[in-house]
């Protein structure tokens, strides 16, 4: 969290996500890590970011990659490594 | 055969700093090659716990033997899933890449746990490696691709863990400059 921030796959969202991230770490450090908010605030910025990633994830067919990824079964089970005798 | 990769490490930081330190990770200087990084998903769930889904690309490096197979990869997409229960001060990672699975799927399963007594974060992380290639004549592919790629692993966790340090460092400092200046608020 230096005075750089990370950018987003696609330029167009990079300012709408930095202004979420600013958000987001605001948030989750004052208010989620101390019990004192169960509801993320940002939400305004979100659905900003959220639509502008829905366009280029469509665009770039990251969309069909994501949904291919999540009908293979996964390695994880509540954080915990599965055993290949276990996925049997 | 599936190659497994364990790390574990001990943090001598809080879990406030660990935590928004792994949100915040890149960009930084020993992750050159980390190109973007997105959240797609987040929510809290009924146990108060957060959960966020993050899109993560690479610009990808592979061994030169295995253009035969792919030709060209320049880049590499990884799934990110994390849940931080705020009470328990634990928070479980699950990264993943999305693209060229049947060459290569790694999945890295991590748990990060604050110790109150001794205010470290201690980081428990095991890597799985498969390949969905099969033997071709005499020349075992999928045990090549496994072990190369686990030792490239090993090589990288390094790196970045470093990085993370190094972020560890600035959001600890960011979190006593803003401790210090709402003291002086509260003077004046």
């Amino acid at each position: 969290m230096g005075n750089l921030m990370s950018t987003s796959f696609a330029p167009e969202c990079t300012e709408l996500k930095q202004k979420y991230d600013t958000c987001f770490n605001e948030w989750y450090s004052e208010k989620f890590l101390k019990g004192k908010g169960l509801h993320n605030e940002c939400t305004d910025f979100w659905e900003d970011y959220r639509k502008c990633l829905d366009i280029h994830m469509k665009k770039q067919g990251i969309d069909n990659l994501l949904s291919e990824a999540r009908s293979e079964a996964p390695f994880e089970n509540g954080g915990k490594a599965v055993d290949d005798e276990d996925r049997k | 055969m599936v190659v497994y990769f364990r790390n574990r490490q001990t943090f001598s930081h809080d879990f406030e700093t660990v935590t928004l330190a792994y949100f915040n990770r890149y960009p930084n200087p020993y992750a050159k090659h980390v190109k973007s990084i997105d959240t797609i998903d987040r929510h809290i769930d009924s146990d108060g716990r957060l959960h966020q889904t993050k899109i993560i690309c690479k610009a990808g490096s592979l061994p030169q033997w295995v253009k035969p197979f792919l030709g060209r990869i320049n880049t590499s997409w990884i799934v990110e899933k994390t849940i931080v229960d705020p009470k328990e001060k634990t928070m479980t990672t699950y990264n993943c890449n999305l693209d060229h699975t049947k060459l290569l799927r790694v999945e890295e399963c991590t748990k990060y746990h604050y110790d109150r007594e001794k205010n470290t974060t201690e980081f428990d992380s095991t890597v799985r490696f498969s390949s969905g290639f099969r033997k071709f004549g005499n020349l075992n592919v999928k045990d090549r691709i496994e072990d190369w790629s686990k030792a490239k692993f090993a090589e990288h966790s390094k790196s970045s863990r470093m990085g993370l340090k190094l972020v560890m460092e600035s959001v600890r400092q960011k979190m006593a400059e803003s401790i210090q200046s709402q003291r002086l608020k509260q003077k004046l």
